[in-house]
Parts: C-alpha cells; sequence; structure tokens
C-alpha cells in the first residue's frame, strides 16, 4: 500500500494513498464531524457538515469523500471552515421541525450534538410552520419526517446492505422526502422490517416504537451477543437498563452479518407474548404445581436412575447453547448410554466430512445456486447476502419450488429436477458458491458433489444449533415407540405442539425443559424452567460451524436457569461428574464440534 | 385487459429500443412520457421488473425531473411563461386567467383531459413577450381575452 504525507492542523501524518480525508484524519485521532457518513455505508457527500479547507482547493471540501494525495495541506477548524459549518447546521435546523424537548433521540441525536459543538442556540432561518408527516404504519418503527436531515443513510443502507432497495429519496430541493418503493407507506412496502435504516439514521427520524423515551444511551448497557433465532448467527449488542432489555442493535464487527439483522433477530424476541414458566413443575394428582429446584431434579434424577437406557428417549430443539448439547450427549449417551435421541428440526444432508466454504463466499462468487432452501423464510441475512451479490453482477438461479423467497431474484429457477442443468452452469462460472438446505433430496445431493473443489459449499440449517446437534449425534432419527421416559429439551422454540409426542405410549414419564407455558408442556410430568436468549451465557454454533459467544444481558425470570446449567445440576443429583466451569464446558464442547 | 396488454406492449418496445440498457432509464421514461402523456405507476413497476432496477430509484427520478409526470395529463400542454420578460409584460394575468377559465390551477389538468395547465422559466423568445405554448405551438403577444378562442381551436 502506497504511504503518503499529508498534514492536518498542522499536524504532519502518514496514511494510504485514496483512503478519505475523514479516514485519515480519524487514523491519526484527529475528529472531524460528519452526519451523512457512516462507517457502514459507502459515502456521498450529502449533508457538508465535514467541510473542509485544502490548500490550493477553490472551495471547501467534504473530507467523508475526497482522497488524500502527497502533500495535501488540511484545516478541519479554521474559523473559514467553522463559519461554514454553522451556516449549514442553521439551514439543517430550518430545513424540518426539529424540537428536541419532544424528540426520543435528544441527547442521543447526532445533529443535536453538533448543534451543541458549534453553538447553534436559536433558529437564523425560519423554520416551517406546518409539520411533515409521521408514518407510523410499520409494527415496530416508525419514520417522522419532521427530523429527518435528508442524509440518506437510511436508504443507502436499506439499499447496498439489505439490498431490499425499498427506501429512496424523491423530488429535490425543500420538497425532498424519504419514501417508500413508489411512494407507499412504509407498512404496505417491500420493507421487511430489519430495521438496519432505523439503526443507522442519525436523529430521531426513525423511531423503535419500543425503546423510545425509555432513556439514554449512557443509561444503558450494551452486551454482545450472538443471535438465536436462525442458524447464521448475527452478532448483536442487547440494549438493557436497569435489567429490562430494550432494544438489539446489530454488531458492526459481527463477523457474519457485518452490522445487518433481521425483523427475527432486532424485533421479534421484544414482542414475544408467550407466558414464561418461572419455577420448576412437578405433577401431583393429576396437576402441574409448583416445586423447587432440588424437588424436581430428585423426581426426574430417580425415575432416570431406574429406567432401563433402553426405554429412555430425547428430543432436543437446536435452539440450545453448544454447552446444553454436549452435556446432554455426555450424560445421557455417554453416561447412561441412552441410543434414542432426536432432534426437533430436520437437518440438511451432510455432503462432505469438512466444511467446504462459508458465507462469506457468497459476495465473492459470480453464480450462486439455491438448492432447497429459502433463506428469506429461514436465514433471512443470508438472503440478504444473496440478494448484495445479485445486486453487484452475480447470477442466481433458484432450485427449488415455485414459493422459493429469492425466486424474484434469481436469474434463472429450475424444478429439482433440473439440477443436472444448474450444476453444469456453476461448473462453467469462476466462484460458485452452492446454498443447500433440508429441501434437497438425495439425487440432488449427489449432484451437486460434482463441484466438489470446483465451488464452496454451505448448508443453510434450519434452527439455530442444528450444526452442533449434529456433531452431536442428535439427529439420528428419533423412534417414540420404545419410549417410556422422554427428556424433552424444548427451550424457548416455537411452532412445537404436542404432536411432538406422537407415537409415545400413554403412560410415559416426561420430562419438559420450557422456557414457555404451551400444550406441550402442560402434557409434562415434571417442567424445568429455562432462561432465554437474553439469561443465559455459552456459546453457539452457526451453519458455517463457527462457534460464538453468547452472553447474558439480563437475569433470568422466576427460577429459570441456563440451559446447560439445569442439565450439569441435573447430572450432579445423578452422581454423574459432569460439572465445570463454563470456561471449561465451553472449550469441551468447541472440541467436539470441530 | 386488454388496454393493459397494449400498454405493456408499448413498454416493452420503448425498453426494446433501448436495447433495456439501465443507464438509459431517463430516455425511456421519457419516450414512456411521450406515449401515455405521464408515467402511470403500473409502468413503473414494468420498467423495474423487466429492467430490474428497483421501483424505488425509478420513482426517484420520475419525481426529481419536471418534466415527467405522474398524474395523467391532458392532450394538451399549455405553457404560461413566467420568465422575466414576460413577468413584466403581466404574463401572471394570463395564467390567472386560464385558471378561471379552465376551472384548474396551474400544475393541474382539466376534467375532460384536453388541457394541463403549467408555468415555465422563458420559453427562450423574450421578444415575442408575453408568450404561451400550446402542444409546442408558441402564441405570441398575447392579452388574456384572446385566450378563449385560442383554446377552442385545440378542442
Ligand atoms: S430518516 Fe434518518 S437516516 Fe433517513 S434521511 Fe432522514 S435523517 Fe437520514
Ligand atoms: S427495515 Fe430494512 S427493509 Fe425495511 S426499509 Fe429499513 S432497511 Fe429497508
Ligand atoms: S459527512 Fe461528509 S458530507 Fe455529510
Ligand atoms: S421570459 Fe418568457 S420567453 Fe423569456
Amino acid at each position: 500500500m502506497e504511504m503518503v504525507n499529508i498534514t492536518i492542523n498542522g499536524q504532519k501524518i502518514s496514511a494510504p494513498a485514496g483512503i478519505t480525508i475523514l479516514k485519515a484524519a480519524q487514523q491519526a485521532g484527529i475528529d472531524i464531524p460528519t452526519l451523512c457518513n457512516h462507517p457502514a455505508l459507502s459515502p456521498t457527500g450529502a449533508c457538508r457538515v465535514c467541510v473542509v479547507e485544502v490548500e490550493g482547493q477553490r472551495t471547501l471540501i467534504t473530507a467523508c469523500t475526497f482522497p488524500i494525495t502527497d502533500g495535501l495541506v488540511i484545516q478541519t477548524e479554521s474559523p473559514q471552515v467553522v463559519k461554514a459549518r454553522k451556516f449549514i447546521l442553521d439551514m439543517l435546523f430550518s430545513e424540518r421541525n426539529h424540537f428536541c424537548m419532544y424528540c426520543q433521540m435528544s441527547g442521543d441525536c447526532e445533529l443535536q450534538n453538533l448543534g451543541y459543538r458549534y453553538g447553534i442556540d436559536h433558529w437564523v432561518f425560519p423554520t416551517y410552520t406546518k409539520g411533515f408527516p409521521v408514518d407510523a404504519t410499520r409494527k415496530y418503527f416508525l419514520m417522522e419526517h419532521n427530523r429527518c436531515v435528508l442524509c440518506g443513510r437510511c436508504e443507502r443502507a436499506c439499499g447496498t446492505l439489505v439490498a431490499n432497495h425499498t427506501l429512496g429519496l424523491r423530488n429535490r430541493g425543500a420538497k425532498s422526502m424519504i419514501h417508500a418503493d413508489a411512494n407507499l407507506t412504509f407498512g404496505d412496502s417491500s420493507c421487511v422490517s430489519c430495521g438496519t435504516c432505523l439503526q443507522v439514521c442519525p436523529t430521531g427520524a426513525l423511531c423503535d416504537k419500543r425503546s423510545a423515551f425509555m432513556g439514554r444511551d449512557e443509561q444503558t448497557q450494551h452486551v454482545k451477543t450472538t443471535c438465536s433465532h436462525c442458524s447464521v448467527g448475527c452478532a448483536m449488542e442487547i440494549v438493557t437498563r436497569g435489567g429490562n432489555v430494550m432494544k438489539i442493535l446489530g454488531d458492526w464487527d459481527g463477523a457474519v452479518n457485518g452490522g445487518v439483522l433481521c425483523q427475527h433477530g432486532r424485533f421479534d424476541p421484544l414482542y414475544d407474548e408467550r407466558t414464561r414458566i418461572t419455577s420448576p413443575l412437578i405433577r401431583q394428582k393429576g396437576k402441574l404445581v409448583p416445586a423447587n429446584w432440588d424437588e424436581a431434579l430428585q423426581v426426574v434424577a430417580k425415575r432416570l436412575g431406574k429406567a432401563d437406557a433402553k426405554s429412555i428417549g430425547v428430543l432436543a430443539s437446536s435452539n440450545v447453547t453448544n454447552e446444553a448439547l454436549y452435556l446432554l450427549d455426555k450424560l445421557f449417551s455417554k453416561e447412561m448410554k441412552v441410543a434414542n435421541v432426536g432432534l426437533l428440526n430436520r437437518a440438511a444432508p451432510r455432503l462432505f466430512e469438512k466444511p467446504q466454504g462459508s458465507l462469506a463466499d457468497i459476495e465473492k462468487s459470480d453464480v450462486i445456486l439455491v438448492v432447497g432452501a429459502d433463506p428469506v423464510k429461514d436465514q433471512p441475512v443470508a438472503s440478504f447476502l444473496v440478494k448484495r451479490t445479485v445486486d453487484r453482477g452475480g447470477r442466481l438461479i433458484v432450485v427449488d419450488g415455485e414459493d422459493n423467497g429469492l425466486a424474484p431474484f434469481a436469474y434463472m429457477h429450475l424444478p429439482m429436477a433440473d439440477t443436472g442443468k444448474a450444476v453444469e452452469i456453476a461448473g462453467r462460472a469462476n466462484n460458485p458458491v452452492i446454498l443447500y438446505g433440508t429441501g434437497a433430496p438425495e439425487k440432488t445431493v449427489n449432484a451437486l458433489k460434482k463441484l466438489q473443489g470446483k465451488a464452496a459449499f454451505v448448508a443453510l440449517e434450519q434452527g439455530t444449533n442444528t450444526r452442533a446437534a449434529v456433531a452431536f449425534g442428535f439427529a439420528n432419527g428419533f423412534k417414540p415407540s420404545a419410549v417410556k421416559t422422554l427428556f424433552l429439551l424444548l427451550g424457548e422454540q416455537d411452532g412445537i405442539g404436542v404432536e411432538a409426542l406422537e407415537g409415545i405410549g400413554k403412560g410415559a414419564f416426561i420430562v419438559v425443559q420450557a422456557s414457555f407455558a404451551s400444550p406441550l408442556t402442560e402434557q409434562a410430568d415434571v417442567v424445568l424452567p429455562m432462561a432465554i436468549w437474553s439469561e443465559r451465557s455459552g456459546s453457539l454454533t452457526n451453519t458455517e460451524g463457527r462457534v460464538q459467544k453468547v452472553s447474558k444481558a439480563v437475569e433470568p425470570e422466576g427460577e429459570a436457569k441456563a440451559d446447560w446449567e439445569i442439565i450439569s445440576l441435573l447430572a450432579e443429583k445423578m452422581d454423574k461428574k459432569l460439572g465445570a466451569s463454563l470456561e471449561e464446558l465451553s472449550a469441551r464442547a468447541t472440541q467436539n464440534i470441530k | 385487459m386488454k388496454k393493459a396488454q397494449t400498454m405493456d406492449k408499448k413498454v416493452k418496445d420503448i425498453i426494446k429500443k433501448y436495447y433495456g440498457d439501465k443507464t438509459a432509464m431517463i430516455a425511456i421514461l421519457q419516450d414512456v412520457q411521450e406515449e401515455f402523456r405521464y408515467l402511470p405507476k403500473e409502468t413503473l413497476s414494468f420498467i423495474s421488473k423487466k429492467m430490474d432496477v428497483p421501483l424505488t430509484r425509478i420513482y426517484e427520478i420520475a419525481t426529481f425531473y419536471n418534466a415527467f409526470s405522474l398524474k395523467p395529463r391532458g392532450k394538451h400542454t399549455i405553457e404560461v411563461c413566467l420568465g422575466t420578460a414576460c413577468h413584466v409584460q403581466g404574463a401572471s394575468r394570463l395564467i390567472d386567467r386560464l385558471e378561471r377559465d379552465l376551472s384548474i390551477s396551474s400544475g393541474d389538468t382539466t376534467k375532460d383531459k384536453m388541457f394541463t395547465l403549467e408555468e415555465v422559466r422563458c420559453l427562450g423568445c423574450c421578444s415575442l413577450a408575453p408568450v404561451i405554448r400550446i402542444s409546442g405551438n408558441v402564441h405570441p403577444y398575447l392579452t388574456q381575452d384572446e385566450l378563449p378562442k385560442i383554446l377552442r381551436n385545440y378542442k
């Protein structure tokens, strides 16, 4: 990388040629104010707040867009620059109706901060006397046009990060407005409610309905963790205040998602209305009654201790930590020699022993084959990566049913029977990537194998921690008929009803480890209350095999405990020495997954 | 059904004329506007699908330029010049009169879809001020009393 020497505010700096003045200044610890610029988005130079003086240039220059060359002499806070910035801020404050005392972003607003920094204490230009519209048609957040500064961050985020292209900036001059599609309400638009635009908006224009007015950022704690909704494993931050989860943010440093989340990761967990189970329950005289942990575990341990290994069955949800799966395997399969174990969701066919690609390969590819998987539905952030690649000219071939969510973006849509054709096309590409899922039948899978060595392969697993569950042998097919004692690790999984017990004899003893009350827990003899995503630490394995940490942000509700902790306590009750610290468990679990 | 088909067909031909080139979007929209005298919403969605350009982007272009209209327009466009020379010569009276006679305000289209009334800045023939242009024909040195007769000729 060629380095050049420049001078900023008299300070000599050496930086890579071609990076922007803003980046060079940031690297040297010099703060140039910005508004429309965002590290995750390409610069557009819309707001002009970042203007600086560059020797030899006729006018002031926007630092966020100007690439550096050798010998540049730059002033970032000269009187001329400050005057220009004040003028720009005066105009920005007059362009819409900014009344900070009514705004939920007050204290965290980038525009307000600039106002303070440059002493904007009154309106120089008249403001609007009429209000701009507010669009509250979306479920999770609203658009308050009165506070929009037309920086276009939201539009760029929607277009380039999510590749959803819902947002646009219509008209021009004073009539400019952010709109959705061909000026639909946001609720009726093509928006997928990923909330990426919400996260990048520098002002109070895009407003989260749930966390608005619940406190400033400095009053909150941020805990980095991994989303446990699907197998992509997006990095995110849980924002809490006083022990309550306020909102979820995408983590810009996220290895897989780079800051983007989907509706299921960002919003849905905060709107879960299911009833929590807050204490262990034991069936007595036909009714489930609260008990303490000791009693409940005792009952389970006793039952398991007496039972014949052949009559015990274990069913696990994939939405549990590596540590829980490790202990479940260790306790039941290894110690108690239980062979009848199963997973609540299907796993993708295993093509190769070793991983042959990662999600990062999607964006490097020129042809993407999606076979028997629907990431739009099941792994939304992976679908964003695919759509981003299509935007850049990558060819998408969908081999799946008519209703596949990626079909509208595909250059070719083929039925399973034509897999051969797809394989042929991918074979001619430079960097093909194959994304396959549970929908791919064996014949198709074998056809895909022809591309080994040529293509990158990524299984798009259903569920969350399916990859780890498979590694621990939980996806072997479960035979309900022989089961007289069932340990069901249901966790917080939704959408699993009593049909999970189909085929299990009437008198069977059923232990359910679950977070929420459901018709299924109603059937149990013992219910062990489990902590949910925000209340437990541990790790998850994503669909590529990447092991990522999850961290507890708030205390478990009632007496609920982390998934692995419950199994560890149960083992202890059965006098099996599995107990270890979380770190140790994580290390052992990870070893098994690799 | 029939109407939609012919509309799609016409737009398809226009796109073909430009080899579906995304960078020719403005030219394509201009041709569509010429064909239908405005940009019907369905044509925008159609172009979006056919050319793989997000609808929101097409909408940005269609609203950025004054030349494009998203509302149906009359058979004839009346452009009243309000440039400096025409303004000095009393062009605002012309627009007042037209608004009154046609019962619409500037920018709108008459109910019978005959006329769309528009203000423009300088038609480039200031020596003829005040002027209006109807469907491309320049009418020079106007007084408002002459307007009804001129409009009748276009009906
Ligand atoms: S809504 Fe927010 S991000 Fe979008 S243009 Fe307005 S101020 Fe910028
Ligand atoms: S929520 Fe996501 S899809 Fe919807 S407008 Fe914002 S960035 Fe686009
Ligand atoms: S931050 Fe540079 S122009 Fe907006
Ligand atoms: S001002 Fe009307 S033609 Fe120039």
